[in-house]
């Protein structure tokens, strides 16, 4: 396979018929969803508080919007602030990690017995390509234990949209074993092989009418895509200068890499690494080395894709499960609070340099224009083109909607 | 011998102090808190807020040929304040981040404050190198530069022996140089694996390392404080902990006896006036102590207190009394707007 040794840096050199790979880089939106497990804080990011005690020991610094601070561990998005939109009135129920991650990621509380596809699922359904090679839900996550994320990540994240629609798990142990054609093998013999498993199978299925056998070859359907792009997944085949503007941190090295497959024809890509925001200790101590990773991540994100003229059809989000208390408990940490926190949108759909929102001068209370989880998730599918009331009739359940409640979104942040 | 230690007098300050000194008398004492830098009567209770860092005070020594309390703090400052009418004598800027720590020697001659932010190093967030050197020492009259030495950040503590000759700093991964005050050439050092946890759940990041130091007597030792070990490093579950390392060998001699901690991190250290024990302070996250008086030679645990709050650094006066400043977690709001104090003042004496 000549993609196996070509850089993959240009999309066309992983595929041996260059028309192929145009087909799968169809234009389209796509989202880079960068999971800030455990919860960062607010104060340390986009509502400082300086000179409050509640504000932390970081002060606040000017951004390119006229007026508005954010914390001065992020001097880099303080240049690009005019790129990016924030919501600093996000106001939530849920203020237990595995609620908040249920809630942040398919947009609801759960309703028994129906599970409510998470949002890469849903993504991955609407826009993504399902001939495509490349997998059109891919969740990069380096770090493999995270306490309540470990559990969610065990659960169903597709619902009722199917398996199909679930990611494929990449980064540090969840490597993709055993997707590289072996050498002893030619790629015509491989080929040859597949021709017949598939033939002999398809005939199975229909003879039969088998739903297992319709399965197995929808799984060989999904390895044979892996295969065949398993460039994109191998961190050293990135850019080295890529790699260093990044930083290198794990999270920072797996966002280069949700970029790179983003570029390459992936439709959703989110980006985790465990759950190292959840600071009930040493807040600050990590704080002062989390947000600086984020702020340079972000800053390299935006003006990359903006460089490709990606960034319009592109949508980032960079968000937790919800914030951290104004107050600081007797372990120097901050506890989790879901009634005020903040979290930053760029790209598709998104208009760019706007606040929404604000709380008090303490942080304790959103002060104008709270918004819940349904209202975000209605902004971010209207923002990606898809329909946020959409009703869904399942045998045996009551009707659901993508977002339910009847919420409009925020128009303020939507282009158009 | 157990000894008996029991709280005779408390009170609170506004907010949390992060480091205190006392003054000539010692019936006075300079708090390096949250919201600023405090002159408190321990007596009466009375105080005063003399001046304020733009983030949180730090560390305060005295220095009393002078007559100057010094203040640092997390802006990356020095300021000398004058004890006679507590004017603002000089401020200096001595790191880009913050001083996490600052020390005076024995003799009053030389100032320590150390800094260093933790960033990212490598894939698995070992921290980066220092982008400015760690460890400053200052000469405590004009706060001219003497030595600008190098650690790896973030450098969390820093503290002078008796003699006055040398200086250690120790970091977040456990590692603690030392230094010859006069020609700034490390002389020594060590590194313990057991003050740094590395998340194996949660987080692959680094948290912890040692948060305070102090010479045995004849300056041949070094014990130093912390956190033991976390599988979960938000737990803030690891074991109450001390080491006591032969610095000039890098060889560790002693440590807690595992029967007698518990659970928290301990961030202050400080010799019993009879140079026989020392005690260590910190936070109780499990167990029945977050104070403890050891026996110096044996290590055994010779006493205990059960503050109820977070214990930052501990003193004695002349009257060999024990006094512990500290902070309460910060409360929620109350209802007319204000937060309560959570500042905390104690004095202890200890009987045998």
């Amino acid at each position: 396979m000549a993609s196996g040794i070509a850089s993959v840096a240009s999309f066309n050199a992983l595929f041996s018929v260059p028309a192929i790979a145009q087909e799968t880089i169809k234009r389209g939106k796509k989202c880079i969803l960068l999971w800030l497990c455990g919860a960062p804080s607010q104060f340390e990011t986009w509502d400082p508080k300086p000179g409050t005690i509640t504000g932390g020991p970081f002060g606040a610094i000017p951004t390119s919007i006229p007026g508005v601070q954010i914390s001065q561990l992020m001097p880099k998005c303080a240049t690009i602030m005019h790129k990016l939109s924030v919501i600093r009135s996000m106001s939530t129920e849920p203020s237990e990690h595995f609620q908040g991650i249920d809630v942040l990621t398919r947009g609801d509380q759960p309703r028994p017995p129906f599970t409510r596809p998470i949002l890469g699922s849903v993504v991955a359904e609407q826009l993504g390509q399902l001939d495509s090679p490349v997998p059109q839900f891919i969740l990069l996550d380096p770090c493999p234990e995270g306490n309540e994320f470990k559990s969610f990540k065990a659960g169903n994240w597709a619902g009722w949209l199917g398996a199909q629609y679930g990611p494929v798990r990449s980064g540090g142990e969840y490597a993709i074993p055993d997707i590289v054609r072996p050498e002893s093998l030619s790629q015509l013999d491989h080929e040859d092989r597949e021709a017949l498993r598939k033939f002999l199978s398809r005939k199975f299925e229909n003879d039969q009418r088998s739903q297992a056998a319709a399965g197995y070859n929808a799984a060989f359907d999904r390895v044979k895509g892996l295969m065949s792009c398993a460039p994109l997944f191998d961190l050293d085949k990135l850019p080295q200068e890529d790699r260093r503007r990044y930083g290198p941190g794990a999270f920072a090295q797996y966002a280069l890499q949700a970029r790179h497959l983003i570029e390459n024809g992936s439709t959703f890509v989110m980006v985790a690494n465990g759950m190292p925001w959840d600071n009930h200790v040493f807040q600050h101590e990590m704080h002062q080395m989390l947000v600086p990773e984020l702020d340079n991540i972000l800053f390299q994100l935006i003006s990359d894709l903006e460089e490709r003229g990606m960034l319009q059809d592109t949508l980032v989000i960079a968000m937790g499960e919800f914030g951290r208390t104004p107050w600081l408990n007797e372990a120097r940490g901050r506890d989790h609070y879901s009634k005020a926190w903040s979290m930053a949108m760029a790209g598709a759909g998104i208009r760019p340099g706007v606040v929404v929102g604000q709380t008090d001068p303490m942080g304790f209370e959103v002060t104008d224009n709270p918004i819940d989880n349904r209202r975000l998730f209605a902004t971010i599918f209207r923002a990606l083109g898809i329909d946020p009331k959409e009703q869904y009739d399942l045998p045996d359940l009551p009707t659901f909607h993508r977002v339910e409640g009847n919420v409009q979104p925020i128009e303020e942040l939507l282009v158009g | 011998m157990q000894r008996t230690i029991t709280r005779i007098h408390d009170f609170k300050l506004p907010t949390a102090i992060l480091g205190a000194c006392l003054l000539d008398d010692h019936r006075e004492l300079i708090a390096a808190c949250m919201d600023g830098v405090y002159r408190v009567e321990i007596e009466s209770k009375k105080y005063d807020r003399i001046g304020q860092h733009e983030s949180y005070a730090s560390s305060a020594v005295f220095v009393p040929g002078q007559q100057v309390a010094i203040t640092a703090g997390y802006d990356g400052k020095l300021k000398w304040f004058s004890v006679k009418d507590n004017a603002l004598q000089r401020e200096q800027k001595v790191h880009s981040f913050w001083s996490w720590d600052m020390a005076v020697s024995k003799d009053h001659r030389w100032l320590a404050s150390v800094t260093g932010q933790y960033l990212a190093g490598d894939y698995k967030y070992a921290p980066a190198q220092e982008l400015e050197p760690c460890v400053k020492i200052l000469d405590a009259a004009d706060g001219r530069l003497i030595h600008a030495l190098s650690h790896v950040p973030s450098v969390q503590s820093v503290v002078f022996s008796h003699n006055s000759q040398y200086v250690a700093a120790g970091n977040l991964m456990g590692q603690v140089r030392v230094w010859d005050v006069q020609s700034g050439a490390q002389v020594g050092g060590f590194e313990s694996k057991d003050f740094t946890s590395w998340g194996i759940i949660k987080s692959h990041c680094y948290l912890g390392g040692i948060f305070a130091m102090e010479f045995t007597p004849d300056d041949a030792h070094l014990i130093v404080c912390g956190m033991g070990d976390m599988r979960d490093p938000m737990a803030g579950n690891g074991k109450q902990l001390w080491q006591r390392w032969d610095w000039k060998e890098g060889k560790l001699i002693s440590q807690t006896n595992e029967k007698q901690s518990g659970e928290g991190l301990m961030e202050a250290i400080a010799l019993h006036p009879s140079m026989e024990s020392f005690l260590m302070g910190g936070r109780l996250r499990g167990g029945e102590w977050n104070a403890a008086l050891f026996d110096l030679a044996s290590g055994e645990r010779i006493g205990t207190i059960k503050s109820g709050y977070r214990i930052t650094q501990m003193l004695f006066n002349h009257q060999g009394q024990l006094i512990v400043v500290g902070g309460q977690g910060q409360p929620g709001k109350s209802n007319d707007g204000k937060f309560p104090d959570f500042g905390r003042v104690e004095i202890y004496e200890i009987n045998s």
